[in-house]
């Protein structure tokens, strides 16, 4: 039996370092859900930025376009009103409908390689926000609060390399 | 935009990552933004006069068959907080941040978009699987994560858990391309030359194997020779030789950046005959840029930037007979040289500074798109006395923050 007033330092040191832990979490968490919102701000823009280049390009070169530009309209409509609110499913057919686009636009090119780039530093943002969540003592102490878990966005945007993607993103 | 670069590895030491981030601060500054370097050095005086800030002296370390740096404390936080606040930086770059280094320490101090390229590549690394989960914390707020090659991509998945995007390294494609020839060589001339550049008393860059070859080609082709540049014990590589090779090879030894463009410029084929861990293979596109028709060893690394054998002839590796083959055919053909070097050209064009910056360029725009704050150095207390020293976001108690060494 150790004297009671060690005891009582050792559970004094430990509930120290418990709170120490609790508040650097606490902070990480924090940065992790403006990063996640940040970067869904930018990735938003981009995709919006993207439908706009393609409508202006069926508005004002239909010649160039040929059929491809009634299917590339009706892709832009989707994702501004994306039915059943599946805006991944829109934005995917979008992306299809611009490959298809038999004139090259850089414009367009660098508006969808924005959207890659911009579409995976969100799901990376999202990938660290749920792997601390995912920790035991952080779902058990709730840390997260009210703050939803944040969701992947998954689209083909051409941009993935030949390695696969990340560890697993379940959870 | 206002950009703030670190390298963690000494700058007066050459390496890959130095010479990266001096291209990439050259190029975004010919684009008209401004751009401040924070490096360690062994002396203060080998940096350049401007732009530059001396973050202090790392501590080389080997790791991995190279050297890697450590650099920790309270007297380098000091210096890295110092810089953050006096550069009021759009964007932070971060090179290679995950060992103890002053990219680490950047990631730790700084808030703010940061942006981090991952260089190393290496199938699984025991250090890195170790310390990934312990910087862990502070990695997170990385908002762009760059890989220069699909391998360093794998290395930050795999032990970092987190994804990149991958934009190669940057080459100056017309500092190849246009100059002079290595004195006393010219391409096309009567006597062919093979190239080979890198340390050739290491046995992974595949020397040997090309001597081999090298035995078949001198019989084959009256008069081609073997010029070997690079760095290594001479003793060793005569032994290596033997009487028959003697004559055909010429020992050139450390070239110049300006002798190494020369050089490339000047032989008639250049050959990679690496067995293994190449991450990148810069050369290959350096000897592109110079026009030289690239027989490379079908490394993933080599093969990526060949184009799958589009850009250059791929040769299984550590085959000296099908190299001595590839080698006797495209030394007797003037025609298929040409094409290679044409493509070879296309190609290298892919890794130009102009077009590598540009990418970098939209991530940093990515991250930090306009309007959004700038970088500061940790949760600064505005009404803190401005003269006193500042208080960082750091972990360390404040004892430890103030003492004597960096």
């Amino acid at each position: 039996m150790s004297p009671p007033g060690s005891t009582l330092v050792v559970v004094g040191v430990a509930l120290l370092l418990l709170l120490a832990w609790v508040a650097f979490t606490l902070t990480r968490l924090r940065r992790l859900d403006g990063r996640v919102t940040r970067a869904w701000d930018v990735l938003d823009g981009a995709l919006v930025r993207r439908a706009d280049l393609a409508a202006a390009a069926v508005r004002e070169r239909p010649a160039d376009l040929g059929p491809a530009g009634a299917a590339l309209a009706a892709a832009v409509e989707q994702t501004r009103r994306p039915p059943g609110g599946d805006r991944e499913g829109a934005e995917n057919a979008l992306g299809r409908a611009l490959r298809d686009v038999p004139v090259a636009d850089p414009d367009l090119e660098d508006a969808g390689w924005r959207v890659g780039l911009a579409r995976r530093f969100y799901n990376d943002a999202v990938r660290d926000t749920r792997a601390l969540r995912r920790r035991p003592a952080v779902r058990v102490l709730r840390l997260h609060g009210r703050r939803p878990v944040p969701r992947f966005f998954d689209i083909d945007d051409g941009l993935d390399a030949v390695v696969g993607a990340g560890p697993t993103t379940a959870g | 935009m206002r950009i703030g670069l670190v390298c963690p590895y000494q700058w007066d030491v050459p390496g890959g990552v130095q010479y990266h981030v001096r291209d990439l601060a050259e190029t975004l500054r010919g684009l008209g933004h401004e751009v401040e370097v924070l490096t360690p050095a062994e002396h203060e005086d080998n940096l350049p006069a401007e732009h530059v800030t001396w973050a202090g002296r790392a501590n080389p370390v080997p790791y991995n068959g190279s050297m890697a740096s450590w650099q920790f404390g309270p007297v380098s936080a000091n210096r890295v907080r110092r810089w953050l606040r006096e550069g009021r930086f759009d964007v932070v770059h971060v090179h290679e941040p995950a060992p103890p280094s002053v990219s680490l320490l950047v990631c730790m101090l700084a808030d703010g978009p940061i942006v981090a390229t991952y260089h190393a590549a290496a199938v699984r690394s025991l250090f890195l699987s170790a310390w990934g989960p312990v910087v862990r914390p502070w990695l997170e707020k990385i908002s762009g994560r760059i890989a220069v090659s699909d391998f360093a991509r794998r290395l930050q998945v795999e032990h970092l858990g987190g994804d990149a995007v991958v934009i190669p390294n940057g080459v100056h494609v017309g500092a190849f391309a246009e100059g002079p020839e290595l004195a006393g060589y010219r391409r096309g001339s009567a006597t062919p030359t093979v190239g080979f550049l890198g340390r050739y008393d290491e046995p992974r860059k595949g020397l040997p194997v090309l001597l081999e070859a090298m035995r078949t080609v001198v019989r084959e082709v009256p008069g081609a020779r073997l010029l070997v540049a690079g760095r290594g014990d001479p003793d060793e590589l005569h032994a290596l030789l033997g009487p028959d090779l003697e004559p055909s090879v010429t020992l050139l030894g450390e070239l110049t950046e300006a002798d190494k463009a020369a050089f490339l410029r000047a032989v008639d084929v250049y050959c990679a005959p690496n067995l293994m861990g190449e991450s990148f293979g810069i050369v290959l596109v350096e000897a592109m840029a110079a026009g030289a028709p690239v027989v490379a060893a079908d490394l993933d690394a080599f093969a990526r930037v060949l184009e799958d054998g589009a850009a250059g002839v791929l040769v299984r590796r550590g085959d000296a007979s099908a190299l001595a083959r590839v080698l006797v055919d495209l030394l007797g053909s003037a025609d298929r040289r040409a094409e290679l070097a044409a493509a070879g050209s296309r190609r290298a064009a892919d890794y130009d500074w102009a077009t590598v910056a540009q990418q970098i360029l939209a991530v940093y725009e990515t991250v930090a798109p306009a309007g959004a704050g700038q970088v500061t150095a940790g949760e600064d207390d505005p009404d803190d006395d401005p003269a006193g020293p500042a208080r960082g976001e750091s972990f360390l108690p404040r004892w430890l923050r103030r003492g004597p060494a960096g």
